[in-house]
């Protein structure tokens, strides 16, 4: 969004964004293109006018900034108080909105713990994985040997079975 | 900061570009300091400005049984109303095409004559 033009006096607000303004404002409503280049330049007109008026109103303040208050002092006596209201909200949203960021970013970066605390929890995380990741190794290999082990038995079991099985069927047969 | 400036942009409260504002504001004469919170101000200010001017022109001009708006009702709009007569300097008064060319032929005749 560079401007090209050396002029300071050569500035606008961006054409897009006021077209984007009047369809919001005046939907369905066809407007000429010199009215909207007008438009464009009413503002730049009207940003120089509160800009002047503040920057008066600043310097017999004497501060040295512009502040918020000048600004809408401003526009009291320019005639825009009707904006005052809403143009206040608007300001507070924008605190409200800066404030919560600031604050996520702070909950994030601190929980109000020291950095080598911070340090040392993380470093005991690790080593807890690492066992846990180690036992589990280990259980698994036991499992394995106890299911080969298993599997060693009911297959011998099975053979001897075999051998037994024809008295055993004669013994149920009588008890039945 | 400029995050903070991108986020109000972004949370749609404000529409027009902060940045932008800022530089305008700066290329007026002896405007030194701006605090972060009037630029805010003046920039919602500005959209209020836009909407009241597009409306008011809107409502007031005779373009409104065909759903236009035209330069001349801005123009009417600025003469008529007393916030907005600090743009009578930017406003080229529009002449119509048939006056002109009366004030052409006019000017020919007198031409002629010498």
């Amino acid at each position: 969004m560079a401007s090209s033009s050396g002029n300071d006096d050569d500035l606008t607000i961006p054409r897009a964004a006021i077209n984007k303004m009047i369809k919001e404002t005046l939907p369905n409503v066809r407007v000429a293109n010199d009215a909207r280049e007008l438009v464009v330049n009413c503002c730049t007109e009207f940003i120089h006018l509160v800009s002047s008026e503040a920057n008066e109103i600043c310097n017999k303040s004497e501060k040295k900034t512009i502040s918020p208050e000048h600004v809408i002092n401003a526009l009291e006596s320019l005639g825009f108080g009707s904006y005052i209201a809403e143009v206040k909200d608007v300001l507070q949203e924008c605190k409200t909105v800066a404030l919560k960021r600031r604050k996520a970013s702070s909950r994030l970066e601190n929980l109000g713990i020291p950095e080598e605390e911070l340090l040392r929890q993380q470093q005991e995380l690790f080593a807890k994985a690492r066992q846990q990741q180690a036992e589990l190794a280990q259980q698994e290999w036991l499992q394995m040997q106890q299911a080969a082990q298993q599997a060693q038995l009911a297959a011998a079991s099975a053979s001897s079975t075999q051998q037994a099985g024809s008295s055993q069927d004669e013994d149920e047969e009588d008890d039945m | 900061m400029e995050e903070t400036v991108d986020q109000a942009a972004n949370s749609r409260t404000i529409s027009l570009p902060i940045s932008r504002v800022r530089l305008i504001m700066k290329s007026s004469p002896d405007v030194s300091c701006i605090n972060q919170d009037a630029l805010f101000l003046t920039t919602k200010a500005t959209e209020l400005f836009v909407q009241h001017l597009a409306l008011s022109s809107y409502e007031n001009g005779p373009s409104k049984d065909t759903n236009t708006l035209s330069y001349s009702d801005l123009a009417d709009t600025v003469e008529e109303t007393e916030t907005f007569q600090f743009l009578t300097d930017i406003l080229p008064k529009k002449i119509l095409a048939r006056d002109y060319l009366k004030t052409l032929e006019e000017m020919e005749k007198e031409d002629d004559n010498m």
